[in-house]
């Protein structure tokens, strides 16, 4: 294995990305999966499903709708540029985004399955004891429900760390800017420097094996 | 993904009842029939498997109609990308019958490894390479990638894409590569660079002046490279050694070199050597 | 001191319509499951909405349909015993009872948790978890949790169905003793006719979602006001045998 600088620039982006993803996650994916588990109102399944299709779609579908967002032209991607004469796509933080949508639903699915099964006979004592939802869902649900969540949050990292064809799209292959383990091994290949590839393989497989055992053991009393 | 949704399905009406398991699994069964009937497998016997680079996509489509016509019973099926691309498909096994690069070195490439069936390799077309820009962009040279207004530069990776390797020879002509080299947004294949600039991702990109003219309502070309600041594009094309089809191979280079051919060339801006 | 509920409540396949009173005592929501019963404290406590109606205790009014008032469950003043208990499993045993302790100040705190668990007989079982002690003792928990905060009323749902026999009895002893201690109302609820007739100072009997009768336990007992309510109070026998036992 041949650990020459770009391998390491690939290896500490691909961290980078996952870790930066993996956060934002949590901030926006816990407190949908905790309105998806205990709240009703119109349009809750719409939300769910329309949250959930990064999981179904292929990547490439996924990659496209960003483009639409946040491309230079895109209704997102043109106010950007306007106010702030920026564009997100080929920079590392579309590499986020990309690893963002795509392992959210993750989260959210797992994390809702672990809040719901929190039982509902605790959080109304919570209640009649007078404590407010808030601090109900700070000191009871969310405790009971921390091995679920961390299940949902080691199973996006390693999903944001593996992710390949959205982050293709919008944020390009390039060396030493955007080039994330799975995008160096696709070049890598490509032009035949299969040695340097293999390392990379082999080191992506061990940490995505790691993370999987992870998520078993926290996800036992769950699935 | 199917499978995802079938088993979400199955899985509700498992609960419910017999009669309604049935129903779905002759529903589930009736798509899966559809799916694997609707594409045969296999090759069949008469065709002919082009791999092209992806600047040549309109005007081999164009000849590939013709040839059908003429050859009523064989079927042209085309596999357009970065020619180093192809190259690498090949060397892994990819059954092609005819091979036609935007450079030399990817065809010499082949022919080192002894892919390329003799006698039957020739130049049938040459290019210019080109600076482009979306259209309303402000760019007038290739010195004015050096500007500071001018951010992202598009072009294809050298290591795969022909049209990335002319790039980087125009650039060093220019002595511009140490201040642009930051700017670089390299693209899977010519016409990726194109889509790219199109769609104004990028403030200027390097491709033919074939891959500007397709696109002409959207890009727009700033300025063309001179010939002496890049190795000469010129297009080979060859049959493969492994080919199945071998009269049907050679028919097809020699449908490209024909009168027919070459006047297709000609319509997309291509120059005959 | 009292409690004074007139709720109706619609749902798929089922109606609630019962209206009744009580004062400083422990009064028993009798009737077969499914009736009604759990639905009526969940309604006193604010964890469902009645869809008409008014509820006050102890002269503050919880919830009042016409003038659109519907206190919160956290800013009503009950304690409430949950069938399973609801002891947080994550959580030691002073942990729960202190999680009751909303509210109160500081210096009370102490106070206050040191006289239940003394007066319960849990205080040596501070540190440990609810799954580590016995079934007993978790209800004593329970009810310490749920009287910290000194409650206008206490809602029991079927506090003791899991219980076996004996315990069942001692934990029978644990309420009267409870009710001379502290002098709160108590709303029981259960479908045992020997736990009524051994507790209740008066019952008011539910059936499909309305009360059908109440009265003192006396009352009830020896003048049923139909076949239903005899139906109830089958195993009669026993059940009048423990009530004279009383007398």
């Amino acid at each position: 294995m041949i650990m020459d600088s770009s391998v390491v620039f690939s290896l500490r982006l691909s961290l980078q990305v996952a870790f930066a993803a993996t956060v934002l996650i949590i901030v926006i994916g816990l407190p949908i999966a905790y309105l998806l588990a205990r709240k009703n109102f119109p349009g809750k399944e719409l939300l769910d499903i329309s949250l959930t299709l990064p999981l179904v779609l292929p990547p490439t579908v996924t990659g496209y709708y960003l483009i639409l967002a946040f491309g230079r032209n895109g209704f997102i991607g043109r106010y950007l540029y306007k106010w702030l004469d920026w564009s997100i796509m080929f920079t590392w933080y579309a590499a986020v985004l990309a690893s963002f949508v795509v392992a959210l639903p993750l989260m959210i699915k797992t994390g809702r399955a672990a809040l719901e099964g929190v039982d509902r006979n605790l959080i109304n004592a919570a209640y009649t004891l007078g404590h407010s939802e808030w601090e109900t869902a700070l000191k009871v649900t969310l405790p009971l429900a921390k091995r679920g969540l961390l299940a949902g949050i080691v199973l996006s990292f390693a999903r944001a760390l593996g992710e390949f064809g959205a982050t293709l799209m919008v944020a390009g292959n390039i060396p030493g800017k955007t080039d994330t383990m799975p995008l160096a091994i696709y070049s890598l290949s490509a032009s035949g420097e299969r040695e340097q590839a293999a390392g990379m393989v082999v080191l992506l497989t061990l940490v995505a094996a790691l993370f999987l055992y992870l998520a078993n053991r926290y996800s036992r009393r769950i699935f | 993904m199917i499978f995802y949704v079938t088993a979400n399905i199955k899985w509700n009406n498992l609960r419910i009842r017999g009669t309604e398991m049935k129903r779905t699994l002759t529903i589930f069964s009736m798509l899966c029939f559809i799916f694997f009937c609707a594409y045969p497998s296999g090759a069949l016997a008469d065709e002919v498997t082009v791999s092209a680079a992806i600047s040549l996509k309109n005007a081999f489509e164009e000849i590939g109609k013709l040839y059908e016509a003429k050859y009523s019973k064989t079927k042209v099926l085309f596999n357009f990308g970065a020619s180093g691309d192809l190259v690498r498909q090949m060397v892994g096994g990819a059954p092609v019958d005819v091979f036609a690069s935007a450079a030399q070195k990817d065809m010499d490439d082949m022919n080192a490894k002894g892919m390329v069936l003799p006698g039957t390799r020739a130049d049938f077309a040459k290019n210019s390479v080109v600076l482009v820009a979306p259209r309303s962009g402000k760019i007038k040279s290739f010195e004015d990638l050096a500007t500071e207004r001018i951010k992202r530069i598009a072009t294809g990776n050298p290591k795969t894409v022909p049209a990335g390797r002319y790039a980087a020879e125009v650039f060093d002509y220019y002595k511009l590569m140490s201040v642009i080299k930051d700017k670089l947004i390299y693209a899977e294949n010519v016409r990726q660079v194109l889509d790219y600039v199109a769609r104004g991702e990028v403030d200027a990109g390097v491709v033919y002046s074939t891959d500007a003219a397709v696109r002409s309502a959207e890009v727009s070309v700033a300025a063309e490279a001179p010939e002496s600041s890049h190795k000469p594009v010129v297009y080979p094309i060859a049959v493969m050694k492994g080919t199945r089809n071998e009269a049907a191979a050679k028919a097809f280079v020699d449908a490209v070199l024909s009168k027919e051919g070459i006047a297709i060339l000609k319509k997309y801006g291509f120059r005959i050597p | 001191m009292g409690l004074s509920v007139c709720v109706n409540k619609k749902l798929t396949g089922f109606s609630l319509d019962v209206s009744w009173a009580i004062g400083d005592e422990l009064a028993v929501l009798f009737g077969f499951s499914g009736s009604g019963k759990s639905l009526t404290l969940q309604l006193i406590a604010g964890l469902m909405k009645p869809d008409g109606g008014v509820i006050t205790a102890n002269g503050k009014t919880y919830f009042d349909a016409a003038r659109h008032v519907n206190a919160a469950p956290q800013q009503r003043s009950l304690g409430y015993v949950f069938q399973d208990l609801a002891l947080f499993p994550h959580m030691t045993v002073r942990q729960n009872i202190l999680f009751g302790a909303k509210g109160v100040p500081e210096d009370e705190r102490n106070e206050r948790y040191r006289e239940l668990t003394e007066t319960f007989y849990v205080a040596a079982l501070e540190n440990k978890r609810p799954s580590e002690i016995s079934g007993g003792q978790k209800q004593r928990v329970a009810f310490a949790r749920a009287l910290m905060r000194r409650p206008d009323v206490l809602l029991l749902d079927e506090p003791f169905s899991a219980l076996d026999t004996p315990l069942r009895i001692e934990m029978r002893a644990f309420l009267k003793d409870l009710r001379k201690t502290f002098q709160v109302p108590v709303v029981l609820v259960t479908h045992d006719a020997g736990e009524a007739a051994s507790l209740a100072d008066s019952i008011i009997v539910y059936s499909e979602g309305s009360v059908i009768q109440s009265g003192s336990t006396a009352d009830v007992f020896s003048n049923p006001a139909d076949e239903r309510v005899k139906r109830l109070l089958l195993g009669q026998e026993d059940a009048l045998r423990t009530f004279d036992k009383r007398r």
